[in-house]
């Protein structure tokens, strides 16, 4: 028996292997694939026990009806554009310093205070979420843009700082003083030499950021009222509107997951990468 | 000068309000007409806690929430790394298929198996009866036990992924030294598995177990869209109950000791989890 066939296994595992990943699949295919039937299924093929797969059941009019009527929904998209950009936007111009100073200056107690920073990202939100809102009432801000934008740095500023401090501190030293014989500051190394060199781990931090940011529903729950409703908020009161409209619901329930769906799909190796490294390397 | 602006944001958005809540947390405040009135009731809330009925159902119902949850979820999250660590399962659709779910917004996420547990026109009442498994459509999140049953296999649904992940990280980062090393000995695939994957993976294991444990802590998303604690608040948890007390009773002191109660216990578990990631790397947190 050779090491790679020890390592694969003989045909026996093979075959187990093959049978579980498919086992896998449907796991974690099956829901999906069923919400993206339904979106295109007609409500009285829905309505008979069981489904009607026939292919006259299958229409576009859910979609269409739902992306041409439902200004709520558009709304919502729009506001949890907004809110995950700025936010996302946000978190890197503080978070990308920060981590680049817990990571390479010598910081007294640096290792302390990314510790510290990692436990916040840990926090639950009904920890900070009621005196948050009496004082974001008071102040008038509920149902501002920029309050939940502000506000979901609580979790996405100490994502995006302990993702970019794992990159950082694999850049090797020599970089650093080659910057320096060059006569290049610490601002000039950072933005000039560091930036460039980070580009993935960027993007992962970013990514990972914005889709926290637009999936977010327990704070948009109790700061937002009507007007920067975000679209979690939108699908969960569809979901008492429409409650027996089940292919109008499913089409919202898609399109709003459509564009974080896509974005992960296409960064996937960065994502995977980001978040293996930063959760698990101290 | 880099550091500040980032610790600033924080302290505003995270240490005042912490501070706040425990302040909250010592009085009785009630909201009318808008304005609250604060009365000083010293540890009044906590000793509340030991007495309101729902709130033990409520700490019971965490508790056995997170203890199932992380157990499957590891055990689930183990297989699927395995699977994948396996030169079958190297493709790159395998990513894509763990990537989706959690990138999957927990509401939608809920709403599709409301859907799907639906009690009149549910695909799993309609699969289940095809298959002659139950003679007639049931209530899915009707009876209490299935209610958090159910909730279990929709969260831990969400959650494998993400810890899959993190375990196949850990695996492929086992040195292939070791497994050449075995094979040169003669061992068996299966002593290799027990003598050096197991024990080189029970750092990823144990990070794993801690963040599952505080991510099932602070599950909401999914119970408000499909049980909202129901039946007869067979299902709620503490997260919940604090969101329940505070939002919708609008007793904030009592609402504030119930949030400060899944924050001890947050930071407690926090501090194992730093724990466990610093002798792994002890040059890395200079």
């Amino acid at each position: 028996m050779s090491y790679e066939r020890y390592r694969s296994g003989g045909l026996g595992l093979k075959t187990g292997i093959a049978l579980a990943l498919g086992v896998f699949a449907v796991w974690s295919l099956a829901p999906i694939v069923w919400m993206v039937m339904t979106s295109f299924m007609r409500q009285r093929a829905l309505i008979v026990r069981p489904p009607d797969f026939s292919p006259a059941s299958f229409t576009l009019a859910n979609v269409t009806k739902i992306i041409g009527e439902s200004d709520m929904l558009w709304q919502g998209i729009l506001n949890s554009a907004a809110v995950a950009l700025l936010s996302t936007a946000i978190a890197l111009a503080l978070g990308a310093p920060a981590a680049y100073a817990l990571a390479r200056l010598r910081l007294p107690k640096a290792g302390a205070i990314s510790f510290l920073i990692l436990a916040t990202q840990m926090l639950p939100g009904i920890a900070v979420a009621i005196p948050l809102f009496l004082i974001i009432s008071r102040i008038g801000m509920i149902d501002h843009i920029v309050t939940l934008a502000l506000v979901y740095l609580t979790f996405n500023l100490p994502i995006v700082i302990w993702i970019l401090r794992g990159f950082f501190l694999s850049i090797p030293d020599s970089i650093e003083k080659a910057a320096a014989v060059d006569g290049a500051g610490v601002v000039q190394t950072f933005v000039h030499i560091i930036l460039p060199i980070s580009r993935p781990p960027l993007a992962a931090a970013a990514i990972f950021a914005f889709v926290e940011a637009w999936n977010e529903f327990f704070f948009a729950l109790i700061l937002t009222r009507r007007s920067v409703q975000t679209v979690p908020l939108v699908i969960s009161q569809f979901q008492g509107q429409y409650q027996t409209a089940f292919g109008q619901m499913m089409a919202a329930a898609l399109i709003s997951v459509l564009p974080v769906i896509l974005l992960a799909i296409v960064f996937r190796n960065h994502i995977i990468r980001g978040f293996a490294d930063g959760m698990s390397k101290g | 000068m880099f550091v500040a602006p980032a610790l600033l944001v924080l302290a505003l958005m995270l240490g005042y309000p912490i501070l706040q809540s425990w302040w909250l947390s010592f009085q009785r405040v009630q909201l009318q007409a808008g304005r609250a009135s604060e009365t000083w009731t010293g540890l009044d809330n906590y000793i509340r806690l030991f007495a309101d009925a729902t709130f033990l159902q409520a700490a019971a119902n965490s508790a056995l929430f997170c203890l199932v949850e992380v157990v499957l979820v590891t055990l689930i999250a183990l297989a699927v790394a395995l699977l994948l660590n396996h030169p079958l399962g190297r493709g790159g659709i395998w990513k894509i298929m763990l990537i989706i779910p959690w990138a999957i917004a927990p509401v939608a996420h809920g709403v599709l198996w409301k859907w799907i547990l639906n009690s009149n026109y549910g695909i799993l009442n309609g699969l289940l009866m095809q298959l002659g498994v139950i003679d007639s459509y049931q209530v899915w999140l009707g009876s209490p036990v299935s209610a958090m049953a159910f909730l279990l296999l929709v969260d831990i649904w969400k959650s494998v992924p993400f810890i899959a992940l993190l375990l196949l990280a850990g695996l492929q980062r086992i040195p292939q030294s070791l497994y050449r090393a075995a094979y040169m000995d003669g061992a068996r695939p299966g002593a290799a598995f027990r003598h050096i994957t197991l024990p080189q993976l029970r750092g990823a294991i144990a990070i794993a177990v801690i963040l599952q444990t505080i991510w099932s802590l602070r599950v909401f998303d999914i119970i408000f869209v499909l049980t909202s604690g129901g039946p007869a608040d067979a299902t709620v948890m503490m997260n919940f109950m604090a969101y329940r007390t505070t939002f919708n009773f609008l007793d904030i002191g009592y609402g504030a000791a119930i949030a400060n109660v899944i924050f001890i216990v947050t930071v407690l578990l926090a501090i194992i989890y730093i724990r466990l990631l610093q002798p792994r790397e002890p040059g890395a947190a200079k």
